[in-house]
């Protein structure tokens, strides 16, 4: 008994020390920018792969030459005429001096339009930068991915079964 | 009187036999499933990820947990097998050769165990994913269904460790705990569901619906006697409570320690336990009041609750707004033909678990 508390105190403290606040969070790493004029406002958008595949995340970040303080806005994330996000400008977690979104990815292939409204000391602004290329997902098709991943569903599908033949008749207390 | 000394504590080792591996199982599924919660959370209101998160660390060990506590009841009845000594099927039900005769394992164990083997080969399957991907914090990503699927098998056989031991109380009360664990934790699994079109039918809300009521008739029906359905609602209940504020806070107090700040702009409200149906209590005093009749008819009832009340839980918590008349009608029949099929499997599963004991006579007292 007491070798079992010794050994799972052991295994707390492990897990407890590889997960101190020293853990290292990978940083926002640009590898391709655009420029957006939104009114008054010049705005970087920072991408973190590149080019952009359809579900593959990654890192954006959005820049106001002038900083992000005292200003706020909305970002739309378009395609086609659909707008399929639309979020207030958050500061990236990982790059807390820009705006951004995380491992983010878009859903489908196609040409995006990332719509900004702003709003700063100069005063209210839109932009758009426009055709941006999503291409098709990367990996092998999905339908596959899913069949790979749907594999514990069907062998509990296949216990029920033999466990339901064997299993006819009820049993009493 | 030196007798007397040693037989005490040898009867007591008795009566409780089984009683220290299924807590192992059962812990290790909780962990599991707090440490989901925990997880959603910390990516909602926090974001900064790795593989050695907290939640993240918690989440995992739950698997490996219950894992070796399976490996070691396996390895522990082969031995005894292959040495000629008796071994007791109260410990996870009747063993069943694996690879021959190679090992000899109970069927419980077999299938918690199984379960953590296939958590582990998801992890590298969700590894390939992230390199082709990216490292993405998406819970329905196919790799991930995968990962929740494992975790769902090994709480199927932590429930089946439990209603071996059914008519002790610790089988009870350990039964009630693990059905609802199972059910907490089917309720973010069904989100791979999100992979099917959008239509008429709200197939997360069904798929929950259907779920939930199966696995609700299953426990209550492994101890078939009255209020084990409510027992096991108001067990998901509290503990729902308790994620409810538990995630959120969990979230905040570690990225303090982390020294990272909160996202900008915040769900407001726990990402987990919103997802559970609060309307399952209602479902169990449905499933309690309608004792007597074929299970599809509560089946049908309970389906039909949950596909009715999970708009209104959705705008409640999120704020979301109502779907159309089309799609509420459509989406509350399907749930209640959903749920009356849940409810003949359910009941029918609960009698296949049913089986996992020994005959009575054969029993310990």
């Amino acid at each position: 008994m007491r070798k079992t508390l010794l050994g799972l105190a052991g295994t707390v403290a492990l897990l407890l020390g590889l997960a101190t606040p020293s853990l290292a969070f990978e940083p926002v790493n640009v590898v391709h920018t655009e420029k957006v004029q939104a009114g008054p406002y010049d705005l970087t958008i920072g991408f973190s792969t590149w080019p952009l595949k359809a579900m593959q995340s990654l890192d954006f970040t959005f820049a106001p030459q002038d900083g992000i303080a005292g200003k706020k806005g909305t970002l739309e994330l378009v395609l086609g005429e659909e707008v399929v996000e639309d979020d207030p400008l958050a500061r990236h977690p990982r790059q807390l001096e820009v705006w951004g979104l995380d491992i983010a990815a878009l859903p489908e292939p196609g040409t995006w339009t990332m719509r900004f409204a702003i709003d700063g000391p100069a005063g209210p602004g839109t932009g758009e930068l426009t055709g941006l290329r999503v291409l098709e997902q990367p990996g092998p098709p999905l339908g596959l991915s899913w069949a790979v991943s749907t594999i514990p569903l069907f062998g509990l599908i296949a216990l029920i079964v033999v466990a339901w033949r064997r299993t006819r008749t009820p049993v009493l207390d | 009187m030196a007798v007397t000394a040693v037989a005490a504590p040898s009867a007591k080792i008795a009566v409780q036999k089984g009683l220290v591996p299924a807590s192992f199982v059962l812990a290790g599924a909780l962990a599991s499933l707090v440490g989901m919660s925990w997880d959603i959370q910390w990516h909602d209101d926090v974001g900064p990820d790795t593989f050695f998160t907290l939640p993240h660390l918690l989440m995992y060990s739950g698997s490996a947990f219950a894992g070796l506590a399976s490996l070691f009841v396996v390895l522990t009845t082969t031995a005894n097998t292959k040495r000629g000594k008796a071994v007791d099927p109260i410990v996870g039900g009747r063993a069943v050769g694996v690879l021959g005769r190679t090992f000899a394992a109970p069927v419980g164990y077999l299938i918690s165990g199984s379960g953590a083997a296939l958590f582990l080969m998801y992890g590298l399957w969700d590894q390939v994913w992230h390199s082709i991907y990216g490292f993405d914090a998406v819970i329905d990503s196919p790799p991930h269904i995968g990962l929740l699927l494992s975790v769902s098998i090994t709480m199927v056989g932590t429930v089946m460790v439990f209603a071996v031991a059914r008519d002790r109380r610790w089988g009870v009360n350990g039964l009630v705990v693990a059905a609802a664990t199972l059910l907490m934790f089917s309720m973010v699994t069904v989100l791979g569901l999100r992979a099917l079109p959008d239509g008429l039918v709200d197939a997360i809300t069904v798929g929950s619906g259907f779920l939930a009521v199966a696995v609700l008739f299953a426990g209550a029906h492994v101890l078939n006697r009255r209020g084990a359905a409510l027992a096991i609602g108001a067990v998901v209940a509290a503990v729902q409570t308790v994620l409810w504020f538990f995630s959120p806070w969990a979230a905040e107090v570690y990225a303090d320690a982390m020294g990272l700040p909160l996202r900008d702009y915040l769900e407001g409200y726990p990402g987990m336990p919103s997802m559970i149906p609060m309307s399952l209590i209602l479902v169990a005093v449905v499933v309690e009041v309608l004792r007597a009749a074929p299970p599809w008819v509560p089946g049908l009832v309970g389906g039909a609750v949950i596909a009715a009340l999970a708009p209104v839980q959705n705008s409640l918590v999120q704020g979301s707004g109502f779907p159309g008349a089309d799609k509420f009608l459509v989406t509350v029949v399907v749930g209640a033909a959903f749920g009356a099929l849940a409810g003949m499997l359910g009941h029918r599963f609960g009698q296949m678990m049913r089986h996992l004991a020994p005959e009575k006579e054969n029993r310990h007292a």
